[in-house]
């Protein structure tokens, strides 16, 4: 099964440059959707010690909500704004794909230093998951559309997902569970909130939330 | 003996209840009322376990090790209980205006309800549960849950507010959950596993044997996740905003809870951190450093500062870096850490409570135009003034035995640094917030704002924690001691 994993995880890589270089928010929406379903993937692709139900109930429940799901909501906070691309993002395209790169080396780098303890069969899925949480937190902070934010906190925790696969032998049920209708509200919550901020300010660019300083 | 640990459930379902009933409220004004009743009713329920654990010492235990009270979480409940009555039964007065007007209509209030009482829930499912990635859970939930309480009012700046919190604590928080699975990776080497790898008691026992790195790395992204939601510096930007915007009563459980509840979840990891790495000090110099960061950052703030309610916003960021420091510097300095927990919610909470009563009143926010307050409403007036006085540490209050004996732990444990910049950072401190405050208080203003007629119950809510805070500094009931003792302990770890 280590092949699938390893094309799961390169292509989880490529959907991270995707999103670092588009601007079209039904785009990133669209990207986002798809990593959140390989994302939900990976437990199924190695599960070579046995297939539980455990395992299939949470590869399901994580495919729905981040592919289908979260998508929705998202796409409903938009449909109402007259805005379908991210307006002068703080850091330019060309910029952050560099910065992508950059995240994906000091990932392999940090990997080499700090000696997780593996339970995936593959060499690259922790600096993977790390990258993935780098691009995340880079997304969060260097676009100035809301939704743009939101994708980004998704793509963080897609990457925290896949990191706890990789080192952590089993996380409880409960708290799994826990995990994603907090991740389920926190979606839902902003959208309503983006929505709401569309209702007051007309647009979505975060960056005129700006008022409140010192 | 009785089984005191049953009630700990119970006291979760409670608040759920509660706010599945504030949804079917009929009017704002008695939707507002059950807040006030029942808040106060699950607080007198929690006051039963908290009352056991303190008085007793032993911890409560509930289902398999999930559930579990002990003196460091019940000190926490009791702050919490008190600082969520304080704000619930104020409510009824502060909104009355509101309701009157008609401004807040009924599904407004009751979403207020509905949230009040979730968050008042995820907070208990915090301090209740022994299990990590619950305590986790809890405090996502209580970000999600509390943030439309900031934008009752919807404004462009609230919805800021709102925005800048969601955004910032969520992904704050997703970095504690990094931080909470690496811990749980660190008992590899150990015999602990499956389930037992995240509960806190299951960590501590075997403590000696988890992969240090990881305990390490663990702690730094727990350290910068729930900081960010305890307002630590340099992750504090959401919190002014958030603070000032606002309605008071939801003001004061951020400052008085919420930031304690998330500070909670790294003090809860310290003694893990601490017995791992040999106790070398190596987890408590962070919190020392980041502390003092934020206390140091609060009062570059609070000199430039002229709206009132982000004052104590930046006065909040101050105190938690107080408890922090003093948690780092261990021993007395943890005993004071939670004697000034107290202290610093009981003040803040009558502080945020005055101030909304006078801002409604005044119609602004700034302290240059605030003035007159004690002729104009005598009740609200002392209210702040006291409040603010008890908050930059003036003498009889029990904050400044507090800070003071933060400073003798920093002299005590040979820091010089620390006590030096400590010491800098309350002189900042207490000329900044004096600067308004006396003008604030008695320069005289014509006409004189008018304020609604004070209820016997609101000159009880400001009047009795005030006493409270004035009373402590003087003479310690040996309950509180021996409350304060225990915490410390688990704190220290096993000593």
């Amino acid at each position: 099964m280590t092949a699938y994993l390893d094309i799961i995880l390169v292509a989880l890589i490529l959907s991270d440059f995707i999103l670092l270089g588009s601007g079209r928010l039904g785009n990133c929406i669209r990207i986002a959707a798809w990593q959140g379903i390989m994302v939900g993937l990976l437990p199924i692709a190695t599960a070579d010690a046995g297939f539980s139900f455990r395992i299939a109930a949470l590869g399901i429940a994580v495919v729905v909500l981040k592919g289908f799901v979260f998508p929705r909501l998202l796409n409903r906070a938009i449909r109402e704004s007259a805005s379908s691309r991210e307006v002068k993002p703080f850091v330019g395209y060309t910029t952050s794909l560099l910065a992508g790169v950059l995240a994906l080396s000091a990932s392999f780098w940090l990997d080499g230093r700090l000696s997780f303890p593996l339970h995936l069969e593959s060499a690259i899925v922790v600096p993977v998951s790390l990258s993935m949480m780098f691009t995340g937190l880079f997304l969060v902070v260097a676009r100035r559309t809301a939704v743009n934010q939101v994708i980004g906190y998704l793509v963080l925790e897609n990457g925290i997902y896949a990191l706890s696969l990789a080192i952590v032998r089993d996380v409880p049920f409960l708290v799994e569970l826990g995990v994603l209708m907090d991740m389920f509200v926190a979606v839902f919550v902003m959208g309503i909130a983006i929505y709401r901020i569309n209702m007051e300010f007309d647009h979505m660019d975060s960056n005129r939330l700006a008022k409140l300083r010192g | 003996m009785i089984p005191f640990a049953l009630l700990l459930p119970l006291l979760v379902g409670l608040p759920v209840l509660l706010s599945l009933a504030s949804l079917a409220g009929r009017s704002p004004a008695a939707i507002l009322r059950l807040c006030a009743v029942g808040t106060v009713a699950v607080s007198l329920l929690a006051a039963v376990p908290v009352a056991v654990v303190l008085a007793g010492g032993e911890p409560l235990v509930m289902l398999g090790d999930w559930i579990r009270l002990d003196a460091l979480s019940a000190l926490h409940m009791m702050v919490l209980c008190i600082v969520y009555s304080l704000g619930a039964l104020h409510s009824p007065g502060y909104f009355a205006d509101e309701v009157r007007k008609n401004t807040l209509d009924t599904a407004a209030a009751r979403r207020y309800g509905g949230l009040w009482f979730g968050s008042l829930s995820a907070m208990l499912v915090v301090l209740l549960s022994n299990n990590m990635g619950v305590m986790w859970v809890g405090i996502e939930a209580t970000t999600l849950l509390t943030a439309f309480l900031i934008c009752v009012h919807v404004t462009p700046g609230s919805l800021e507010a709102m925005w800048k919190y969601l955004l910032m604590c969520s992904v704050g928080v997703a970095m504690a959950f990094t931080g909470t699975l690496l811990l749980s990776a660190s008992t590899g080497p150990t015999a602990v596993h499956g389930n037992e790898s995240l509960l806190w008691t299951s960590l501590m026992a075997s403590a000696g044997g988890l992969n240090v790195t990881l305990v390490k790395a663990g702690f730094i992204f727990m350290v910068i996740g729930y900081g960010t939601k305890a307002g630590l510096a340099p992750m504090h930007n959401w919190l002014p905003d958030a603070h000032s915007q606002a309605p008071a009563p939801v003001s004061a459980i951020f400052s008085g809870f919420l930031l304690n509840a998330s500070l909670y979840c790294i003090l809860r990891t310290l003694p893990i951190v601490e017995a791992a790495t040999g106790g070398q000090g190596w987890g408590r110099e962070i919190l020392i450093a980041a502390g003092l960061l934020s206390i140091l950052t609060a009062a570059a703030f609070i000199v430039v500062q002229r709206d009132l309610k982000r004052l104590l916003a930046y006065s909040s960021l101050e105190h938690m870096g107080i408890i922090a420091l003093g948690a780092g510097l261990g021993g007395a300095g943890a005993f004071a850490a939670m004697f000034h927990m107290l202290s610093h919610s009981l003040g803040k909470s009558t502080a945020f409570l005055s101030a909304g009563r006078i801002i409604k009143a005044y119609g602004t926010n700034d302290m240059r135009r605030l003035t007159g307050t004690l002729a104009a409403s005598p009740l609200w007036g002392a209210g702040l003034l006291s409040g603010i006085l008890g908050l930059v540490g003036t003498a009889p209050f029990a904050i400044f035995f507090s800070e003071f004996m933060i400073l003798r732990a920093a002299v005590d444990s040979g820091e010089w640094v620390t006590a030096v910049l400590f010491l800098l950072g309350m002189c900042i401190v207490f000329a900044g917030a004096l600067r308004f405050l006396l003008p604030m208080v008695w320069k005289p203003r014509d006409p004189k704002p008018v304020f609604p007629k004070a209820t016997v119950l609101e000159h009880f809510i400001v009047i009795l924690p005030l006493s409270a805070l004035l009373l402590l500094g003087v003479l310690m009931p040996g309950f509180l001691t021996k409350a304060f003792a225990s915490a410390a302990a688990v704190l220290g770890g096993a000593q």
